[in-house]
């Protein structure tokens, strides 16, 4: 593993090098109402490295709240698909740890038996520079899931807080490539990063919790949750795992249009609802447990990973006080009860 | 606080509800409580990070709610008038309901920190507040506190924006929708949008496109925007929830200035004053409609 | 490959079923797509009406007879209703085949006894198609298909055919109400016409599809049977988008109905949660 220095001046000469090259740089930026998000800048001086985490998660780098599948046409009584265009390269600068692990872990069912390209293509034109997180925020949690504000899993290139700049150390061979392609911005790495910061969270027994979550698909946990829950699916449209998406067919005139992959959240009752009315997720107690289910004991059974980076943008989101991390601890507490003596983490 | 307590305490004893809907002290600064035994009663509290509305809780579209039983429900003045246009609007009867009405100063625009009330961190929807103690109330609880900080920011907002040419508003709207990712949160939260299948959701015909492009959303937020006018409660509870910071409020507002000024009707918790939107009269200003 | 992009597909016939169910044969444009396409009985497919969208249903057609696809629909929502709207030479689109399947292979040298309810024979027929393509495979087979009156029974063609095969019993019925002076089938709900038709359970499978309440009330019948629930098999359908394990829609607690799917036996379906 390559690791660099990276002076303040040099990630400015390097952005614009990017950008000058016709490649769409996405970092935290303030939007026109002064919060953060992840936009495509333009210039260096728009991007928020040091500022509050972005409101939304990375996801759109990857997976746009929506995006074209393919257009149809009607010429001559025959009816002709055209794909969508394949897109350009991208540079994330300045993507949080919890983000770029979010990432890393849709990677999974993306990938599952039917590739997604949409998906891929966008991974793999996208390098992801990451700088460790130096502020966990107060509902983050990403120690209790098996992660770190300094985690590389997602990155090509991490960024470790160092005088004057950062250690720019290559995690994947594209971040190697990333790294020596634009090897004038880089120097000498400093001798030692500083200590990174930490969340101090004990982490959570996810195997014991995914044992009683398996056992508890009828639980008054569930309806003490979902009384406050409003069902607004924020917490699923900020989130870096969530995933869930709808298709719909745009029309554009008699001929022609688009069909759109759009996201989703199965938060609303309409998610799951047959045209006949029939709904079998029918009320929020319902679609609360879903979204923890399928977080913490689905998604990880299938693939290996909780569904979920601990960056605590849903406990930021809720404008009702649902808190994830809240109910992993409540869940945590009963596991605990159950095998008081154990080894659970 | 202990007014209220005890209050919540009577009529879960007395089974006149089976449950209070009112604030509690949760981990990450106040919440939504559903108290439903007399005993839990000193969860409650009221200050002034008790931002939420909690009328959204009786909407018809919450059965998960419903299901606990008769509830009473504690308001503020600007949640009260949520409740009247839930009862205009045969949403719930008021027997159904029972109201708990607390004299305020100002809420925190961010439920999550206990601080001092300030012109900058005071609740948008706080600027120029007139219903500081509501009227629609079975009981009345607290003391009247001073009233909120902070001057007219965004009457001044507004006037701003009625001052810009159409082009210039349009941009400005452009810009703010941008983030719009049709996550539907600000209709999800509203207490007033009640109806079982969204125009939005209905596909047969499509009127709306479900996809956040500029189409779609302007389809979508100005669509909002006119189901609302004349009926919304100027809550603010969607520009809280919003997670791309839309400033919605702004557009709420802004609708209502025009309701009040072409029918004189202006939000309230009077529920026997008719909107102008859902009712009828034979003197109507509009001559189609006579 | 765009795994979104469906295959073009020519609307070749359709065939009205009931007042509104339809039932369309559509055949590849490209050649090369229909010489490769394989599916086998049981599995899904996402079919497009340009313009309206797409649609889950299971491929009615039996994998023995290659040359076309068959779905049967009612229509009910934009697309059916885009779908139904459609003529023979339109153009309509199809991803897949997507899912599980009956597994005909392990059912070979037993008996099978079908049991279906009102459009509920769409995926049954499929399967039924395949055994009777492959007769000398199989043992006794039994039908047991109902709806709710005679004009909703649908491939009412084919369950003439059915019922004039001496190989094939055939118990038609329709709930009290439904039948016409003509009928000569049962009158009854079809639990209780399971029950009088009583088929063997000895080296039997039974596979079912139909409403939910059918369904609730057919397993005991067949339990009563001696049908042990590893060999009931029904399908489930949980409202889809995607179809291939990504949009997140149809999970039953662990199941992806999609992928572990459409396919399920009753003790499968004993240990999910009931969200479906």
């Amino acid at each position: 593993m390559t690791a660099r220095g990276l002076t303040r001046e040099g990630l400015a000469g390097l952005a614009a090098e990017l950008i000058g090259a016709g490649i769409r740089v996405v970092a935290p930026a303030r939007a026109a109402d002064g919060g953060v998000d992840y936009l495509e800048v333009t210039r260096f001086e728009e991007c928020a490295l040091g500022a509050e985490m972005p409101r939304r998660s990375l996801r759109s780098a990857f997976q746009p709240a929506t995006e074209p599948l393919f257009a149809w046409n009607r010429t001559g009584g025959r009816l002709f698909l055209t794909p969508a265009e394949a897109n350009g390269p991208q540079v994330v600068l300045g993507a949080r740890p919890c983000d770029a692990a979010g990432a890393a872990i849709l990677d999974k069912v993306m990938g599952w038996d039917y590739r997604d390209e949409f998906w891929f293509a966008r991974r793999e034109a996208t390098t992801v520079l990451t700088v460790e997180c130096a502020e966990p925020g107060p509902t983050c949690f990403c120690e209790a899931v098996g992660l770190a504000p300094d985690s590389d899993a997602g990155s090509d290139v991490l960024l470790r807080d160092a005088p004057g700049g950062y250690r720019a150390e290559a995690i994947t061979p594209k971040g190697e490539a990333f790294m020596e392609a634009h090897a004038r911005w880089f120097g000498e790495a400093p001798s030692a990063a500083s200590e990174p910061a930490r969340t101090r969270q004990a982490p959570l027994p996810l195997d014991a919790m995914r044992g009683w979550l398996a056992e508890h698909f009828e639980d008054d946990l569930w309806r003490d949750v979902a009384l406050r829950c409003l069902g607004c699916g924020a917490c699923t449209s900020i989130c870096p795992t969530c995933h869930c998406f709808d298709i719909v067919d745009e029309p554009e005139g008699a001929s022609a249009g688009t069909r759109r992959r759009n996201w989703d959240t199965c938060q609303a009752g309409i998610f799951t609802a047959h045209t006949s009315g029939h709904n079998p997720r029918a009320d929020q107690t319902a679609r609360c447990r879903q979204r923890v289910m399928h977080k913490f004991l689905v998604y990880p059974q299938r693939f290996g990973a909780v569904l979920c980076t601990g960056c605590g943008r849903c406990a930021r989101a809720c404008p009702a006080g649902v808190l994830l991390p809240e109910i992993l601890e409540t869940i945590a507490g009963r596991c605990r009860q159950a095998a008081p003596s154990g080894d659970l983490a | 606080m202990k007014e209220l307590r005890d209050l919540a305490r009577t009529l879960l004893t007395d089974g006149s509800v089976q449950v209070v809907i009112g604030w509690e002290d949760g981990p990450a600064g106040a919440r939504p409580a559903f108290v439903t035994k007399a005993e839990d009663a000193d969860r409650l509290i009221f200050d002034p990070r008790c931002v939420h509305n909690l009328a959204a809780y009786l909407s018809p579209r919450r059965p998960h709610v419903g299901r606990l039983g008769k509830a009473a429900v504690v308001v503020k003045g600007c949640d009260a008038r949520a409740v009247a246009a839930l009862l205009r609007e045969s949403q719930i009867q008021r027997e159904d309901v029972v109201i708990i009405g607390v004299r305020c100063g100002g809420v925190l625009a961010d439920p999550s920190r206990r601080v001092d009330l300030t012109a900058e961190n005071v609740s948008e929807r706080c600027s120029g507040c007139e219903a500081r103690e509501p009227g629609l109330a079975d009981h009345l609880v607290g003391e009247m506190p001073p009233p909120p900080p902070g001057e007219r920011s965004r009457e001044t907002r507004i006037e701003e924006l009625e001052a810009m040419s159409a082009a210039e508003r349009s941009a400005f709207w452009q810009a703010e929708f941008s983030r719009c990712v049709r996550c539907n949160a600000c209709r999800q939260v509203c207490p007033l949008c009640t109806c079982d299948r969204c125009v939005a959701d209905k596909t047969q015909p499509q009127w709306i496109e479900q996809s956040a492009h500029e189409r779609g959303i302007f389809a979508w937020q100005l669509t909002r925007a006119l189901h609302h006018a004349g009926r919304c409660a100027d809550c603010g509870e969607c520009a809280r929830v919003c997670p791309a910071g839309i400033p919605l409020g702004l557009l709420n507002r802004q609708a209502a200035r025009i309701v009040e000024r072409r029918f004189g009707y202006r939000a309230t918790d009077d529920p026997s004053i008719p909107a102008p939107i859902g009712a009828f009269r034979s003197d109507d200003g509009q001559e189609f409609i006579r | 490959m765009n795994i979104y992009q469906p295959h073009l597909m020519t609307i070749a016939d359709v065939i009205d079923e009931t007042p509104d169910t339809r039932t369309l044969r559509l055949s590849f444009q490209d050649p090369e797509t229909a010489e490769a396409f394989r599916f086998q009985a049981g599995q899904f497919a996402e079919y497009s009406a340009f313009g309206a969208g797409e649609c889950t249903f299971c491929i009615a057609s039996p994998p023995t007879r290659p040359d076309y696809v068959e779905c049967t629909f009612k229509a009910a929502g934009k697309v059916t209703r885009a779908l139904r709207d459609m003529n023979p030479g339109d153009t309509v689109g199809l991803r897949g085949p997507y899912g599980n399947h009956f597994p005909l292979e392990t059912m070979e040298g037993s008996s099978l006894v079908f049991v279906a309810g009102g459009i509920g024979l769409a995926p049954v027929r499929c399967v039924i198609w395949n055994v009777l393509d492959q007769r000398d495979r199989y043992k006794d087979v039994t039908i047991v298909y109902g709806a709710r009156s005679v004009s909703d029974l649908v491939y009412k063609r084919e369950l003439e055919d059915w019922a004039g095969r001496a190989d094939v019993k055939l118990w038609q019925t329709v709930d009290p109400g439904g039948e016409t002076p003509e009928w000569r089938g049962e009158v009854g709900f079809v639990p209780t016409v399971v029950e009088k038709a009583a088929p063997s359970s000895e080296n039997a499978y039974a596979i079912l599809c139909g409403p939910p309440i059918m369904i609730k009330l057919t397993m005991p019948a067949l339990q009563k049977l001696g049908f042990p629930d590893s060999r009931i098999y029904t399908t489930l359908e949980n409202r889809m988008k995607c179809g291939i394990g990504k949009c997140g829609r149809c999970n039953i607690g662990p199941v992806y109905v999609c992928k572990d799917g459409p396919v399920f036996t009753a003790e499968e379906i004993s240990k999910l949660p009931p969200e479906f």
